[in-house]
């Protein structure tokens, strides 16, 4: 050993100057390990990632968000391919956090200096880290496998579309790209957070922002999916998004690489790419803004306001049914019910009954952006005269396509045995008041009809009396409060808001006409069909006629104002002349 | 690839660093062959600003460094540095996460280990070399703060270093454990040039073959550690009472005063001095000038 340049008291030896051929003496050739390098960085930090808890975390709200958004409605492939994304939004927050944990922890767990000193560079870190992010892929692709699986054994509409699906892959991995960015430069774990929630508050308010600005945002909930009678090319524009995630994905990474890349050169080509991937970024956001074609729309809007003219009509046993294109393997749920009903009447009626579906599409700034003013009052003006404003015909009963068929069962045969005891199946679109069939026999008839073709359980049928034993509906002008019952998937036919409302003594009565042989109603209702579907025959007489007491029905707790009151049912008057 | 190993492996010539208005190193200038070079030095000596150029992550204001032939100014040659360095810091902290083994998998990566059957090799030697293997997979969040340092030293070991740089390795080590690290600094292969950061003067009597002394930035000493324990020949005597013309004085476990001082009387009883001793001596002369 030898020492030079300090004070050597007592034996110390100084040691000679260094000759200058000796400080470079070796020429290096480098192994270019980087490669190889890089993959097992990625392999680790992959594995990392695949088991983090966050992560699942992350999978398991996503899973509830989508089941929360997608179970109670009929599941469309054109809108559970876009509400996949929902919960990729979840597992892509806690990618972004992850990752930024990840990115930053040598500097948090002071072991930078550590890192610093190994032949691997901070910059091929990142690039591991970077590809790593696969890792994330196995949560993501779950959620995609769990829900389609879910969906396909419960019966779904369509195709998925691969791009929307590919876009909240490119989501998820764009996330932990910004995340890896953002720990390399702020290794605080507040950091990583405060990202995850600027990918989380477009998506939460969604429905605060409007026009099609709301494609440029990482994901968003659009309102009209889930009415639309099928795919419409541009909403959302799933091709542009993933192309404008997978630019946001390049753009975090190339500025994660930059962060810690060294070298003018390198940073120079970093710059660039920067610049590219930023370009083409805008580009694919710009494409996201673009409008709808008219044609597309006049489509959507015909397929609304005429939605018999977009749909394939089958006629099964007494009855039409009309569906979208996409809806065909529902037909046999759509049919059984009101078949079910149609064979059990009995007088045949004389007109037949048209069963349709209705998209009840509203022309929002997220459509009809691009087209000019006038255009888009023609569309108003067309859907406010459509079914889905209550502008639909008489002899057809419509159902929304995002109702599932097993959810609008009771519903089918319900509307099924009203047209056949005389009640209009739409009325005419106008504000008036909700019409009461109150003390009218055609109702128990109609609600015994509906029980015999669905068998629907009791509990379900008496969970419809009300909370607290019933619910009243003021009656005007007789001024009383009549008791009404809402029978199972009443509420998800919102079209006929001012369909017949059932009343509890309809429902009691038919009940009680359950009790009876089938057979022995029938032959009552037969021997004089006429009398009993009109409008002027009480729930009394025909108990009277089948030989059973009249039900007791709960008692209103006071008068209700007479005269016309605003918000008060009037009676169900009139009938069709479908019997 | 085969390294020109010159006479002084590792070489270190006026090296200077400030950290603002304070000198950490001045002027230091030293070699170091194959073995065990002891870095001694009190807080604040700029032993870990030394360790850090040595290791390539820091660099000096001037002065230069040259590692078995290598300029670390020179990026391609810094990197062919790192590949033969193993660093172990003053201040570790740890993915705590981590198991012992993917930690220790994780950093074999980084040096570029990349083929996984040498790796887990790799990983496997250097865990029954510190004693940890029956702790591979556990968190390392559940080891013990020696545990943890005995992690440090065995990733500082991964990929058999040709240069190992130990900054405070025995500190949270017990006795045992102490003894144990000696033995495997010494029974480690290839000869590497081991520098090793310490207050402890018996480590470096123990199994340094030399060593540096660094006081306020400077190259106090540098020789053996008998070399060292030499500057303080004749200046150590014990005597029933204290004595105050010694620098430094303590009373032993026989009651007796030892003292160390430039001029101890004429009826002194002298003993051997010690490393400790040679380095208290230089300590408190720096300290006077």
């Amino acid at each position: 050993m030898n020492a030079a340049g300090g004070p050597a008291p007592g034996g110390a030896v100084a040691g000679a100057p260094a000759d200058d051929a000796a400080w470079s003496g070796v020429t290096v050739r480098s192994r270019a390990p980087k490669l190889r390098t890089v993959l097992g960085l990625a392999k680790a930090d992959a594995w990392l990632l695949s088991r983090s808890v966050l992560i699942l975390v992350g999978l398991l709200a996503g899973g509830a968000i989508i089941y929360v958004y997608a179970h109670p409605e009929q599941a469309l492939w054109w809108n559970v391919a876009w509400q996949i994304g929902y919960g990729q939004v979840f597992i892509a927050m806690a990618v972004l956090v992850t990752a930024q944990l990840a990115a930053g922890r040598p500097s948090r767990n002071a072991m930078a200096d550590l890192y610093a000193s190994f032949p691997t560079s901070a910059a091929t870190r990142t690039l591991g880290q970077l590809v790593g992010l696969l890792g994330a892929m196995p949560a993501s692709l779950l959620l995609i496998g769990g829900t389609a699986a879910a969906v396909v054994l419960t019966g779904v509409i369509g195709f998925p579309s691969i791009w929307a699906l590919a876009a909240g892959l490119l989501l998820v991995i764009a996330a932990g790209a910004v995340g890896i960015a953002i720990g390399r430069r702020f290794p605080h774990p507040l950091a990583g957070v405060l990202g995850a929630l600027v990918l989380f508050v477009p998506f939460s308010q969604s429905n605060r922002f409007g026009g099609p600005i709301i494609w440029l945002y990482p994901w968003i909930k659009p309102d009209q999916l889930d009415y639309m009678p099928g795919p419409v090319a541009g909403y959302p524009p799933v091709g542009a998004h993933a192309a404008e995630l997978a630019g946001i994905a390049v753009l975090a990474g190339l500025v994660a690489l930059a962060v810690t890349a060294s070298g003018a050169r390198a940073k120079s080509v970093l710059a660039i790419a920067a610049i590219l991937s930023l370009a083409a970024t805008c580009l694919a956001g710009a494409a996201q803004l673009r409008a709808i074609p008219t044609a597309d729309l006049n489509r959507l809007v015909q397929a609304s306001v005429n939605p018999v003219s977009a749909q394939q009509c089958t006629t099964l046993g007494q009855a039409r049914y009309c569906l979208y294109p996409d809806f065909g393997p529902e037909l046999t749920s759509i049919q059984a019910p009101v078949n079910a009903v149609l064979t059990s009447l009995p007088v045949r009626p004389a007109r037949q009954l048209t069963v349709a579906q209705v998209a009840v599409v509203s022309p929002d700034s997220t459509l009809t952006h691009g087209h000019p003013e006038s255009q888009v009052s023609r569309w108003n003006a067309e859907l406010n005269a459509g079914p889905g404003s209550g502008g639909g015909t008489a002899s057809t009963i419509y159902l929304p396509v995002n109702v599932p068929p097993s959810d609008a069962r009771f519903f089918l045969a319900m509307t099924a045995g009203e047209w056949a005891a005389g009640f209009p199946t739409t009325l005419s679109n106008s504000e008036g008041p909700q019409c009461l069939p109150y003390d009218q026999a055609r109702e128990a008839i109609a609600i015994w009809l509906a029980l015999l073709a669905t068998h629907t359980p009791a509990a379900q049928l008496q969970s419809g009396l009300g909370a607290k034993g019933q619910d009243f509906v003021p009656l005007s002008p007789q001024g009383i409060f009549v008791p009404v019952w809402t029978y199972p998937g009443e509420t998800v036919a919102n079209l006929y808001s001012y369909a017949p409302q059932p009343t509890i003594a309809g429902y009691l009565l038919a009940s009680a006409m359950t009790t009876l042989p089938e057979q022995r109603v029938s032959q009552v209702l037969k021997s004089s069909w006429s009398r009993w579907v009109n409008w002027q025959t009480t729930d009394e007489q025909l108990a009277a006629a089948l030989g059973i007491p009249m039900p007791a029905v709960p008692q209103a707790p006071g008068p209700a104002p007479s005269g016309n009151q605003p918000g008060a049912a009037s009676a169900c008057t009139g009938s069709t002349d479908g019997a | 690839m085969t390294l020109n190993v010159l006479a002084g492996d590792v070489r270190v010539e006026g090296l200077s660093r400030r950290y603002g208005s304070t000198r950490a190193l001045d002027e230091a200038s030293f070699t170091m062959e194959r073995g065990t070079t002891g870095l001694l030095g009190p807080n604040g000596a700029g032993k870990t600003t030394l360790l850090s150029i040595l290791a390539t992550i820091n660099e000096p204001d001037a002065g230069r460094v040259s590692v078995f032939g290598l300029d670390p100014r020179h990026a391609s040659q810094r990197v062919e540095i790192r590949r033969q360095l193993g660093y172990l810091p003053q201040e570790l902290g740890y993915h705590r996460h981590f198991t012992v083994a993917e930690f220790l998998n994780y950093v074999a990566i980084l040096k570029e280990i990349t083929n996984r059957r040498t790796r887990a090799e790799e990983v496997a030697r250097v865990l029954a070399a510190i004693g940890l293997e029956r702790r591979a997979k556990a968190r390392i969040r559940t080891l013990s703060g020696g545990m943890r340092q005995r992690l440090g030293i065995a990733q500082a070991l991964l990929g058999r270093p040709n240069l190992l740089i130990l900054d405070e390795p025995t500190g949270g080590l017990d006795p045992e454990q102490r003894l144990r690290f000696r033995e495997l600094l010494s029974s480690l292969p290839g000869d590497p040039v081991i520098v090793l950061s310490t207050h402890q003067a018996e480590d470096i009597a123990a199994i340094c073959s030399h060593v540096v002394v660094l006081l306020q930035g400077r190259v106090q000493f540098s020789g053996t550690p008998s070399e060292l324990a030499t500057i303080a020949a004749d200046k150590v005597w014990v005597a029933p009472q204290r004595d105050t013309r010694a620098y430094l004085s303590w009373r032993g476990g026989d009651n007796r005063w030892r003292h160390i001082g430039e001029h101890p009387p004429t009826s002194a009883e002298l003993v051997a001095p010690t490393v400790e001793d040679g380095y208290l001596l230089l300590s408190h002369a720096a300290g006077a000038q």
